[in-house]
């Protein structure tokens, strides 16, 4: 296990695959090539037995074809000889080429040799007397023990010679069982390290798919953090964002409360006092009376300074006739200072009021976003209540534009949204080039169905 | 901000001395800046013989005084953008009574929208603070005189 671990993350078992590869074709190839060789003694052994046999049985054909003539005298026994005597020589020759790389055997034939020439020379000596007339001697030389001897030499020669070729393929046949056994062994044990090789990279394979998933894991962990990170953030810039929006509208109110209340009652009794000094003064000082005019004209210019500077902080009608009459007087103003035919359908809805402000707010802002970008010929705004929600939309057929493209300049509409989700409601923008603009709101109703505000 | 001059106490002196020898229109006055009401008090009681005989800052005051039966007047002169609460509230009130008293409105904002809401509640005038003070002084003087607003009109001018 030690060892299996060590070799665990090992870089070597592409190593250990080719050495293994390697072996098993050595292993097989060495095996295939003793094997080959064995067979190919086997063979040799055969033929050379038969060989040798063959010549033994030809020296006896040679002797029987002789005999033959030699007792009959008659001339077609000497043909079986003569061919044996052909075929004797031939099988030396190739007994000869087959020994050539057994030196012992070589050795045997090279001393059977003389025995055959001699046992020749005797038929071809009885031959030669019968045929010169002498027959009966030829058949007693024949008859004689010598002749017996010689042949009983050359076969006890052969025998030796076939009790050689025996062990020599015994021999042959042996190696190729060794070798057999040898390949079977190897391929076991290539069998066996393939297997070891096979574990090993499949454990690896395994750490390696865990070490992916591990990986994976932290990747999806980081992602998920991130993803949290940004919806913190989010909110938090979304509450701030609102923060800022309502401190924004508090601010204004406030001052729009204290110019009204203070400066406005300040200019107020102003005038009226210019009214006092006028009726006292008009019939005794003339001059004066023009400069009071004068005076009366300057704290009229004030107070609609004044009033410009409240209105556009924060619309007195609001607070006063409620959101439908200050989105008309909101709508009047604009088409006074814009082209564009406006068609309004306002009906009163329930709304708290920094709620209604969002409105005012909402159509006020695209009501400028129009007037700047647009271009638009018709606007329609509608304000309307459906089950609880008050629905609030601005369309226009301006030349509209890439929703995708933020402009700088919308951060007006990108407020307007977080003030409307800071009302729990939701803000729409549809546009594109060419197709006009609209911008819709969904807030939730509040309090009791919309009455008459007065 | 509320800066004192002598025009009040001036005004009230006047007030004290035109009372007695003769009744004016008696005026009850919905304002909730002591500096205008003041200002417009002395104003009315020295250029025209009204007589204010009650003021409020705030609707319920001004809602109890004028359901009052005890309480007369002939004028009401309500302020619309009130501190706490809408001077229509008031006017409606007013209206509501049956009393035979004209009402006026002055406002600091005398929008289209917000001169029909109140003729629409009864109003019989609107008038703009910062620059129909003459015009309330003249409407004021009319009344006064026991003149039908409506058939002097043209006379007066606006």
């Amino acid at each position: 296990m030690s060892l299996l671990s060590r070799l665990r993350n090992n870089p070597f078992v592409l190593p250990l695959v080719v050495v293994t590869a390697l072996l098993m074709l050595a292993v097989n190839e060495t095996s295939y090539w003793r094997s080959r060789e064995a067979l190919s003694t086997m063979n040799s052994v055969v033929t050379s037995r038969y060989m040798v046999q063959r010549l033994l049985g030809l020296i006896i054909d040679a002797e029987t074809g002789q005999r033959g003539y030699l007792l009959t005298g008659r001339t077609e026994y000497l043909e079986p000889y003569r061919n044996a005597l052909e075929a004797i020589n031939s099988h030396q020759a190739q007994l000869k080429t087959l020994y050539e790389h057994e030196p012992r055997l070589q050795a045997d034939l090279e001393r059977m040799r003389p025995l055959i020439e001699r046992r020749l020379s005797m038929f071809a000596e009885a031959i030669a007397m019968s045929e010169t007339g002498d027959r009966q001697r030829a058949l007693e030389l024949e008859m004689t023990n010598l002749g017996k001897e010689q042949t009983d030499q050359i076969r006890a020669m052969a025998e030796t010679m076939l009790s050689a070729e025996t062990s020599r393929g015994a021999r042959a046949f042996d190696g190729m069982l060794n070798t057999l056994q040898a390949a079977r062994v190897g391929v076991a044990v290539m069998l066996v390290i393939s297997f070891v090789v096979l574990v090993l990279y499949l454990r690896q394979a395994l750490r390696l798919q865990a070490q992916q998933r591990a990986a994976r894991a932290a990747i999806e962990d980081e992602r998920n953090r991130l993803e949290r990170e940004v919806m913190l953030r989010t909110k938090q810039l979304t509450e701030l964002t609102r923060h800022l929006q309502s401190a924004r509208e508090d601010e204004r109110g406030k001052l729009s409360r204290e110019l009204h209340d203070e400066l406005g009652a300040l200019l107020t009794a102003a005038k009226l006092d210019v009214a006092r000094i006028k009726a006292r003064v008009v019939a005794a000082a003339p001059d004066s009376a023009e400069r009071l005019q004068h005076l009366a004209e300057t704290l009229n210019s004030g107070i609609a300074l004044k009033r410009r500077i409240i209105e556009d902080l924060r619309p007195s009608a609001l607070s006063n006739l409620g959101l439908v009459t200050a989105l008309e007087n909101l709508l009047r103003e604009f088409g006074e200072r814009c082209p564009a035919q406006i068609r309004a359908s306002l009906d009163p809805v329930s709304l708290s009021p920094s709620a209604e402000l969002t409105v005012y707010r909402l159509v006020q802002e695209s009501l400028t976003n129009i007037a700047k970008y647009a271009n638009a010929k018709t606007i329609d705004i509608s304000v309307s209540s459906r089950d609880d929600k008050v629905l609030v939309s601005v369309v226009d057929d301006g030349q509209g534009f890439e929703p995708q493209t933020t402009r700088t300049d919308a951060h007006g509409l990108l407020g307007m949204r977080y003030r409307v989700e800071g009302e729990g409601g939701s803000l729409s923008l549809a546009s594109a080039p060419g197709r006009g603009t609209r911008v819709e709101a969904t807030l939730p109703l509040h309090g009791p169905p919309p009455s008459d505000p007065a | 901000m509320r800066t004192s001059n002598n025009f009040p106490q001036t005004a009230a002196g006047i007030s004290k001395n035109l009372r007695a020898p003769m009744a004016g229109l008696r005026t009850y006055l919905v304002e909730d800046s002591a500096l205008i009401r003041e200002n417009l008090i002395g104003t009315l009681e020295e250029l025209i013989h009204v007589d204010v005989v009650g003021t409020a800052e705030d609707v319920p005051t001004a809602i109890g005084w004028l359901r009052d039966g005890q309480n007369v007047c002939d004028l009401a002169i309500i302020d619309i953008f009130l501190k706490r609460g809408s001077g229509l509230e008031v006017l409606q009130a007013a209206r509501a009574t049956g009393k035979p008293l004209k009402v006026v409105v002055l406002t600091n904002f005398a929008s289209p929208e917000i001169r029909k809401r109140c003729l629409e509640l009864g109003a019989d005038k609107v008038f703009d603070k910062s620059n129909e003070i003459d015009t309330l002084l003249r409407y004021c003087e009319r009344i006064a005189a026991g003149e039908a607003d409506d058939s002097t009109h043209a006379a007066l001018g606006s």
